[in-house]
């Protein structure tokens, strides 16, 4: 079998007299779209962050292509090849899309120009095209602030961002909670071709159908633990089961 | 499955990117403000010599505008402009005094006047440095930092003069930036003003610290996130304009012939409304310098041409204070627009 | 199932709009930029300014700041006196005492060309350039109230003999205050000669009275408020205060405020300068004890009658100072005809 990309063995997480990790695992493999569920207060959000650097662990071990990571920051996560996209579209609205998608990573001119700090925007246009080509971001205008998109076409281009780089995984935080049905769609359209990139992509949702629908593999969590492992073929019935506790059917031990 | 096309992004102008729709509109209301005195007093607003004046009389305010720009393009703001000013015009002409026999600068060679200028931009630095270090270390709101910074630094030049404005200036710069001239006429002020301008042009639409300036301003917290260091480029943008206001502080004493410490308690405002009128939102991620040229100047030719018109002077603050709401009403119909979603 | 977008129609039409906006707004930008630079190049064309009519029987008088009642019957007497010689006054004012409001209201008077400007200078030093180019452009300049250090521009000054009024109101002062006590003086801005003036001639005259000892000058910057927090900080400093001499409107204001923050309005003598509508009623009432009146309106008149005198080839005086006198809530009334107008 092959080897986890991202995995989380026995994590704990205190915050101050609440345990919100009680020694929980999870993994995701390349090329795979995990869907991350579990009611609120499960500790989804905490097991997140502690695996993209937003948080540290009082306990357990993260391994990353089998080594064990200290992730101490966000930056430092992604530096290691992890991303994360979030909820609240983290994008700047002003910007058009190309500088969104290389904000932070922009590319400078060449020669004396470029050490003097003017960018290069032909070639991040250029690329930008190329890159939400390869990922079917379709966008109506390309050259005005992303604000004026819609809601959904603002996602998929923050979610073309988290690929852009050389990522091995990319969490994906409620990414349609605040979209419309058909701009819900086509995230999910997005998503799915980020995994064809062979790329870790790891979906925290609420949303069972959603779930259902792009997810390969459903792992649930549970008072801090994981309780379930699924395949995509689950029904309804066993997911809620699972998250509620009904279903259990993990070991105790790690 | 959806079909992968291919879509070309096409790529704007350097034009298009520089003006945008909103630059133009007010571009067409100077013209025709412009305009319309000159049909109004043909004999007296048309003229070189109004022009002239009125480049000079406005160079100084479009400095600090073009510092205020990028403040407020990151959303946040600079009340201290004007007593940074008169600070950086009384450390620097005091250094030059000081540097003199007997405590006369009138006859100050061109290197004491270079170690003047030195220190009025340092001095002018040094509070825009206190404001950043407060503003993005210390997350005080720039309203409130500015405001003291304001008090703080006509307090400082007040008690290093006890008052009383400087005396001697070098005549040697008074006849060069205060009043001379370049290439057949173009008073040196105003080539200063505008070397600063295209400066900040070049800075603010063309580098990386221009699109960051705008990125923060945009989404300070996706722009964190994406590995910018928003403090430290803070902290730069109010050091800016705190070296701008020293510079522009130094053009005052060389213009004036002395630091004018009673005086300049409307820049700030008059910053802030030729940067706001330019198209520069209020709330950040959004602005041109083109626009604040345009911007500064209106308020700067209604005035000239309302004196020159003999209209009372009660109506001015009133003509601009209504140009100032539209540009607002306009920029923020213009959000209302862009936000949909 | 993936919702197709939208289809190739659609997108061929979406690219002509954009490329047509493209357009649109390019052009536009183009009119835009050669529309200005047509304006200004035809403000180049013009001529530099000093040749070209001078209008002679035009004068403009250009006070100090607007909205003060000091300068307000300066410009009542000088429109009457220019009405009854036969010109046209216009008044334009700085909303602020600061130089750079008021350099560009010289530079734009100078393009109407006046025969005489009537100019009260906010700087001593720093207005001296503009109003000498409006001397070079062949515009007679008379000063009124304040002046430059520069003697060699204008062609007469006209104003209260300062350092008079100052000695009168310490000699009103000690009157007042029975000759003992410690005296603050409250001057507006620095830099300011005529209020420096005042300052001057007062701090002279209480060497006389040696009963009583002077606390300093205190600066207001022209503000009523700052002016009320010097005279209660004073208070606490210092509770022997016994007379206060407010050397401009601001100061006199500030200080009864002040004085009546504190409570002690009327133990504490004010002598405030200048007969504003609001000082006389103060006078009248009891929050201050006397006032030193100037004679404004007189000097508007001697300035458009040096004016005249200049644009007709006549002799000018090159000073002339104009009366002041001090006034008590006893006499008053009988020196009516001082107190300054808020409106002509």
């Amino acid at each position: 079998m092959p080897s986890a990309v991202l995995e989380a063995e026995g994590l704990t997480k205190r915050y101050g007299g609440v345990e919100a990790l009680r020694g929980a695992n999870f993994q995701v493999f390349a090329g795979e779209v995990v869907a991350l569920i579990g009611d609120n207060g499960a500790g989804k959000s905490t097991l997140v962050k502690c695996l993209s650097g937003a948080e540290q662990p009082d306990g357990g071990r993260i391994l990353l292509d089998g080594q064990v990571v200290r992730m101490t920051s966000p930056i430092e996560a992604r530096r290691l090849g992890v991303e994360t996209v979030y909820q609240d579209l983290a994008v700047a609205p002003d910007l058009d899309p190309a500088a969104n998608l290389f904000l932070g990573r922009e590319l400078f001119r060449h020669g004396i120009a470029g050490r003097l700090g003017m960018l290069d925007r032909k070639a991040m246009k250029s690329q930008a095209a190329e890159h939400f080509a390869r990922l079917g971001v379709v966008l109506p205008r390309a050259d005005v602030p992303i604000g004026t998109l819609s809601g959904g076409q603002r996602q998929t281009v923050a979610v073309a961002r988290s690929v852009m780089w050389a990522s091995k995984v990319v969490f994906m935080d409620e990414p349609t909670a605040a979209l419309g049905v058909v701009q819900r769609e086509r995230v999910l359209d997005v998503i799915r071709r980020v995994r064809d990139q062979g790329i870790a992509v790891v979906l925290i949702s609420h949303n069972m159908p959603e779930v259902l629908s792009v997810a390969d593999r459903i792992e649930v969590l549970r008072l801090g633990k994981r309780v379930a492992r699924l395949a995509s073929d689950a029904t309804l019935e066993q997911l809620v089961g699972a998250m509620t506790g009904a279903l259990n059917t993990e070991d105790d031990a790690a | 499955m959806s079909v992968a096309e291919t879509i070309e992004i096409p790529e704007r102008t350097r034009w298009q990117r520089i003006s945008g729709v909103s630059t133009l509109w007010i571009g067409v209301v100077l013209v025709l403000l412009y305009a319309g005195f000159s049909i109004w007093k043909p004999n007296a607003f048309p003229t070189r010599f109004t022009l002239q004046t009125l480049l000079i009389e406005t160079s100084v305010l479009l400095v600090l505008s073009i510092g205020m720009t990028f403040v407020i393009i990151t959303s946040g703001i600079d009340l201290s402009v004007g007593m940074v000013l008169i600070f950086a015009g009384v450390v620097g002409s005091k250094t030059m005094e000081w540097l003199s026999p007997g405590g006369d600068a009138s006859h100050a060679g061109w290197g004491i006047i270079a170690i003047g200028l030195v220190v009025s931009i340092a001095g002018g630095g040094l509070w825009g440095l206190i404001n950043g270090v407060l503003v993005a270390r210390a997350k005080i709101p720039p309203l409130i930092v500015t405001l003291g910074s304001f008090g703080a630094a006509l307090g400082a030049a007040q008690l290093i003069t006890g008052g009383v404005d400087t005396r001697t200036v070098p005549d040697n710069l008074r006849n060069s930036l205060g009043f001379g001239t370049l290439l057949g006429g173009v008073p040196d002020l105003v080539v200063v003003a505008l070397v600063v301008t295209l400066f900040g042009a070049w800075l603010l639409h063309t580098t990386r610290f221009g699109r960051y300036t705008y990125a923060i301003g945009s989404n300070a917290e996706a722009a964190r996130r994406s590995g910018i260091g928003v403090t430290r480029h803070l902290i730069l943008v109010y050091l800016m304009t705190g070296l701008l206001a020293g510079l522009a502080g130094f053009m005052n004493l060389a213009y004036f012939g002395t630091t004018t410490i009673a005086g300049h308690g409307t820049d700030n405002l008059d910053a802030i409304a030729g940067v706001v009128i330019g198209g520069t939102s209020l709330f950040g991620g959004a602005g041109t310098v083109v626009g604040t040229v345009i911007g500064v100047f209106i308020p700067s030719v209604l005035r000239k041409g309302f004196v020159i018109a003999g209209v009372p002077v009660f109506w001015q603050p009133i003509a601009v204070s209504i140009v100032l709401v539209a540009a607002v009403w306009f920029d923020q119909a213009r959000r209302k627009a862009r936000d949909r979603k | 199932m993936a919702v197709r977008p939208a289809g190739p129609e659609r997108r061929q039409l979406t690219q002509k709009v954009r490329a047509e906006m493209r357009t649109v707004n390019r052009a536009a930008v183009i009119v835009g930029v050669v529309v200005t630079a047509a304006a200004v190049l035809a403000g180049c064309g013009g001529k530099v300014g000093s040749s070209g009519s001078i209008n002679t029987k035009n004068l403009v008088l250009i006070p100090g700041v607007a909205n003060e009642p000091f300068y307000i019957s300066m410009q009542c007497g000088a429109q009457d006196e220019a009405k009854k010689l036969g010109y046209s006054l216009n008044t334009q004012a700085p909303t602020q005492f600061d130089a750079s409001l008021q350099t560009p209201i010289v530079t734009g008077v100078i393009a109407t060309k006046p025969g005489a400007i009537l100019i009260a200078p906010t700087h001593a030093t720093a207005m001296a350039a503009p109003i000498k180019q409006a001397k070079d452009a062949g515009i007679k300049i008379i000063e009124v109230d304040t002046a430059l250090d520069d003697q060699s521009i204008a062609l007469s000054s006209i104003s209260s003999d300062n350092v008079k009024g100052g000695q009168l109101a310490a000699q009103t002062l000690a009157k007042l205050v029975g000759d003992k006590g410690s005296m603050l003086v409250i001057n507006t801005k620095a830099g300011t000669s005529t209020t420096d003036q005042r300052a001057q001639g007062f701090a002279d005259e209480l060497k006389n009275h040696p009963g009583m000892s002077s606390l300093g000058v205190q600066y207001n910057n022209n503000d009523a408020a700052t002016a009320a927090s010097i005279v209660t900080a004073t208070l606490s400093a210092h509770p022997d205060l016994a007379g206060i001499f407010a050397t401009n409107l601001s100061s006199a204001e500030g200080a009864a405020t002040g004085l009546r923050d504190a409570g002690k309005l009327g133990q504490v003598k004010i002598v405030g300068f200048d007969a504003s509508p609001q000082q006389v009623q103060d006078l009248k009432s009891g929050v201050i004890q006397a006032l030193i009146a100037q004679d404004p309106a007189t000097i508007g008149v001697d300035g458009v009658d040096q004016a005249a005198a200049a644009l007709t080839g006549k002799p000018v005086t090159r000073h002339i100072q104009t009366d002041m006198v001090s006034m008590t809530q006893a006499d008053m009334d009988a020196n009516s005809k001082y107190f300054y107008k808020s409106k002509c």
